[in-house]
């Protein structure tokens, strides 16, 4: 498929802020370094200079160096996130592990999650699903279907993000306990051009974009009523040995 | 707690605060540190220092880390190297084998690991 020009200007575009943001994660990865490595100083020093026992600040002191570990700990999870997730917009067509990416996207659609008070599951098939694609745009898409799920979702239910092989291809099978809307789903991706002109509540931008990406893309969507209640939305991506 | 066998360790990174904290806990670990802030100034403290291990950041302004590690391996190729990097991708630290060095560790560099990781390039040269 030959790129249009309107195309590899999104592709620079996305590029370059990819790259602006690895860069920014990198820098605070180097600060949360020195952070962690003075707190380490500390809880050294602390070890070394103080009678732990007729001291009586040392145990705080010690907890608070704890907390202060943890939270480097954890920053560099989220910042290893975002580090991925930039590098995701560097290239448009690369070797990659469908469940890598829906694992990564899934992490970061957990603080949506969490604020809507409704669960977000992985059930990732065992074998790796090895493909050649555009990653950042798998991530937008199953982000959008992750997000349209947590708009309908009433709360404490879940939503499931599973993985199989296909034959030929690899599917991403998103379930959520919302009331039906596979119709409404169906005409949102296949008149694309419409819903994105329509102002209407339940147009949904993003979506629109969406169906057009999947179009342009060769992938596939299913969309289904679950019984009693919920939804299933199925994306069939070509799958070939990356 | 901390004491055990005397290394001496080369710190190289650009990063002076991360130097200043990280040779202190090394000090502290009963080890002996030297420390570099630029590549440069690292091949000219080998040629100083008896060194053992160098610790090295990858991304450094000037010559990289990677550059540092092919000459530090160039003259000094029984001198380990254990490699710092602060991307979240593995691509240098690979490279960085392949070129000679021991291992990498991502940054922020948990102490025990490095300590570990340094205990065991003195162990593996010994054994060459």
């Amino acid at each position: 498929m030959k790129a249009s020009t309107e195309d590899l200007i999104t592709a620079r575009h996305l590029a370059f802020v990819g790259r602006v943001t690895a860069s920014l994660s990198h820098e605070i990865k180097n600060t949360l370094a020195i952070i962690g490595e003075s707190s380490g100083l500390m809880g050294d020093l602390l070890d070394y200079t103080a009678p732990p026992a007729e001291w009586a600040p040392y145990p705080r002191l010690k907890t608070l160096l704890t907390t202060i570990a943890e939270q480097v700990e954890r920053s560099v999870v989220i910042l290893k996130r975002l580090n991925r997730f930039a590098h995701s917009m560097d290239e448009q067509l690369v070797a990659l592990d469908l469940n890598d990416l829906l694992m990564e996207i899934t992490n970061l659609a957990q603080r949506f999650a969490r604020l809507r008070e409704v669960g977000l599951e992985t059930r990732l098939c065992s074998e790796s699903l090895k493909m050649r694609s555009d990653p950042f745009r798998i991530q937008q898409a199953v982000f959008h279907f992750i997000e349209v799920s947590l708009k309908f979702s009433p709360k404490n239910t879940t939503i499931t993000v599973a993985s199989r092989r296909d034959k030929g291809a690899a599917q991403v099978i998103i379930t959520d306990e919302a009331p039906p809307r596979a119709g409404w789903l169906k005409k949102l991706i296949s008149t694309p051009q419409l819903t994105l002109a329509e102002t209407e509540e339940q147009s949904d931008p993003d979506l629109a974009v969406l169906g057009l990406i999947v179009a342009k893309l060769g992938w596939s969507i299913e969309a289904e009523d679950l019984h009693p209640q919920g939804n299933r939305v199925i994306v069939t991506f070509p799958l070939e040995n990356g | 707690m901390l004491k055990m066998e005397k290394f001496a360790i080369l710190l190289v990174d650009d990063k002076e605060e991360f130097v200043s904290a990280l040779s202190n806990r090394l000090l502290l670990h009963g080890m002996e540190v030297h420390t570099a802030t630029k590549g440069e100034d690292a091949l000219a403290m080998l040629q100083e220092k008896a060194t053992d291990v160098v610790v090295l950041d990858v991304v450094m302004p000037g010559m990289g880390g990677l550059e540092t590690l092919r000459r530090i391996k160039e003259t000094y190729p029984h001198i380990q190297v254990i490699l710092l990097t602060g991307h979240a991708s593995t691509k240098e630290g690979i490279e960085g084998m392949r070129l000679g060095a021991f291992d990498y560790l991502m940054k922020p560099v948990d102490i025990e690991e490095l300590i570990a990781k340094m205990k065991a390039s003195i162990k593996a040269i010994a054994k060459e």
